[in-house]
């Protein structure tokens, strides 16, 4: 039964080829469209637990399951996708030949993530993520932007660099313990060197693939360019996939002590250096990008201080505002994404929910972000609980400044579908975090007035009036700069377990 | 571009041989050493081979890019419902058939199509920046 959640997307994302090959258009892509968006939300109702495809036994099958860890996942990705699919169904011009083509990789997106995050296998988590890597690959590669290509194989090249080292590593995993399911191989596996490796190598080609800081390199290129609804799945659920994958390695291998504070330590650093070149930006969806890579290091933190279910919650939380935030701005900024130049002014629905998501990113109770950030922070024990409240207060300074432009100008047409699926996820936001028990913390309320007082002390010192813009070098060359940070990273991982 | 009489008349003569091994690996994958997806690629070579020898504009006539599309998207779907035939059953692509291998003949024989298609379907792609052949 539970297979079945990414059956249906699968079966759907083959159906709009088949249709678009018989030359069908309109009503009825759009119908099998929708039906592969939303009916895999009927399975986790209908059941949970774990279960082995095919009726095999644990051994030689495929187990999955729908549990307390991935259960926030996948509920965020369903909700998520569910607006996105509302979103791109008045997005795209459906006379365009290229549409069909669009959609099927939209539903082949869902369905490689929810297959990556019902997995409790290695090598089946693998090829999901893969499956799901392919579909975004290819939609960034969709979008009309100058440079879109450029960003689409400055994604493409790294991303699979960091897949065969990925898979590199489970055949190491594979060869010590004899096994791929997670929970077997928690029995089976005792310390060895062999296994360190395997963690080192694993662990860093998921940090690559889920943008955190030093590997971070791909991210804001290929987030800021990509179709606005693609934008949104990209920074909402699909680096969320990899997260997943570091809970499954973490729970199954031996960890040592180093890897852990080495974890925490980039973390840290990843939610800092997000917040800072955030602040810096000029561009509305390259902001949104650089938080994608903040936001990350709070999932980071919440695995590696081996909380596992609260950093899924975190990134649910995430996925439901980081969507709404793509969805929104990009639709207010359809003709220039420069901060100044567009804004809310004159559309309320739009200027409340993107206030409402802001308020959620910044972990302003009762919305779903405070949620997660008091789960997050509860597992952090001594120095490492100042990291949290810390980058709250950066975070809503940068947000301060986005809706500080946006209050300026005023948006081109806005559609209703738009309004409607950026004002669900805001409604989403708020009413999951009451569901889960957020309530009104005075403290917020010094959060507050401290970042408004620093986003007025930066604007006096003019800090706003910069812009980091990097010259777009050789794209091979970036590509190996990215490789080489990308080895270092490996290869200190490899070393700083050594016994 | 078109090849010399000789390999022309070589992979005319040769092509009907591949697609009968290719059947044979397909039908056969359960027992010995083989399956859909070799099956498949086998499939592929035969029309690939017929496209460098003879030209891509001769043989579009006969394999149409439309075709290819077709059945890769059919065959990806007939696998997904094999999958939720077998729900019937007790368990997604639970082994349901009473014949020796279960499933696993008709699951070759679909990636084998599926494969062999997409295959194709690839080099035709590959191939319009080459059109001028």
């Amino acid at each position: 039964m539970i297979p079945l959640i990414t059956a249906i997307p699968l079966l759907f994302a083959f159906t709009i080829v088949m249709l678009d090959t018989l030359r069908v258009k309109g009503a009825p892509i759009k119908a099998a469209f929708l039906l592969g968006a939303v009916l895999p939300a009927g399975v986790p109702l209908l059941r949970n637990g774990t279960e082995v495809v095919g009726g095999w036994s644990r051994e030689a099958g495929i187990e999955v399951g729908i549990g307390e860890v991935n259960g926030p996942f996948i509920a965020g990705e369903l909700i998520l996708f569910t607006a996105v699919a509302i979103y791109s169904l008045s997005y795209f011009d459906f006379r365009d030949r290229k549409t069909a083509k669009a959609l099927a990789l939209f539903l082949l997106i869902h369905a490689g993530l929810l297959g990556a995050f019902i997995s409790l296998d290695f090598f089946n988590f693998y090829i999901y993520m893969e499956i799901a890597s392919v579909g975004a690959f290819a939609l960034v590669a969709f979008s009309e932007e100058p440079g879109s290509r450029r960003a689409a194989f400055k994604y493409l090249i790294p991303s699979l660099l960091a897949s065969y080292m990925f898979i590199f590593a489970v055949g190491l995993i594979y060869m010590e313990t004899g096994y791929l399911n997670v929970d077997i191989v928690a029995e089976a596996a005792i310390p060895s060197r062999e296994l360190s490796a395997a963690l080192g190598i694993a662990f860093a080609s998921l940090l690559l693939k889920a943008g955190i800081f030093p590997l971070h390199g791909w991210l804001p290129d290929a987030h800021s360019v990509a179709p606005t609804p693609a934008s949104a799945l990209l920074s909402g659920a699909v680096v969320k996939a990899p997260a997943y994958g570091m809970i499954l390695l973490f729970s199954a291998l031996p960890l040592g002590e180093a890897i852990k504070t080495v974890g925490m330590a980039i973390a840290a650093a990843s939610i800092f250096f997000g917040i800072a070149m955030a602040l810096l930006q000029r561009d509305a969806k390259r902001l949104l990008a650089y938080h994608t890579v903040s936001q990350m290091g709070y999932v980071l933190l919440g695995i590696a201080s081996m909380n596992f279910t609260e950093a899924a919650y975190y990134a649910m939380a995430h996925s439901i505002f980081k969507g709404g935030l793509f969805l929104g701005i990009g639709s207010l900024g359809r003709k220039s994404r420069k901060l100044g130049e567009f804004g809310y002014r004159g559309a309320p629905v739009m200027a409340f929910s993107v206030l409402a998501l802001s308020l959620a990113i910044g972990g302003v109770s009762p919305f779903i972000g405070a949620y997660a950030k008091g789960l997050i922070s509860s597992g952090l024990s001594g120095n490492w609980s100042l990291v949290v409240p810390l980058g709250t207060v950066g975070t809503l300074v940068s947000f301060t400044k986005l809706n500080h432009y946006l209050l300026k100008g005023s948006p081109g047409k806005l559609r209703t579908a738009w309004k409607l699926s950026t004002s669900a996820l805001a409604v989403a936001a708020l009413g999951l975090g009451i569901y889960l028990g957020a309530k009104v913390k005075p403290a917020d309320f010094i959060y507050l007035a401290v970042s408004a007082a620093i986003f007025l002390a930066l604007r006096e010192l003019g800090l706003f009036d910069r812009e980091i813009k990097a010259k777009p070098a050789e794209v091979g060359r970036e590509i190996n700069v990215l490789t080489a940070v990308f080895v270092s990273v490996m290869l200190a991982l490899l070393l700083l377990q050594r016994p | 571009m078109k090849m010399s009489t000789v390999v022309r008349s070589t992979t005319k003569m040769v092509s009907p041989f591949l697609v009968t091994y290719a059947a044979y690996l397909m039908l056969y994958g359960h027992l010995s050493p083989g399956g859909g997806f070799q099956g498949g690629v086998i499939l592929a070579v035969a029309v690939i081979l017929l496209i460098t020898s003879h030209g891509y504009q001769k043989v579009r006539k006969r394999f149409h890019f439309n075709w290819a599309s077709l059945m890769e998207s059919s065959a990806g779907a007939m696998l997904v419902i094999l999958g939720l035939v077998g729900l019937a059953f007790g368990a997604f692509y639970s082994n349901f058939l009473p014949i020796e291998g279960g499933v696993i003949l008709p699951f070759n024989v679909i990636v084998g199509l599926e494969v062999g298609a997409a295959f194709t379907f690839v080099f035709y792609i590959l191939l319009r920046w080459v059109e001028s052949d």
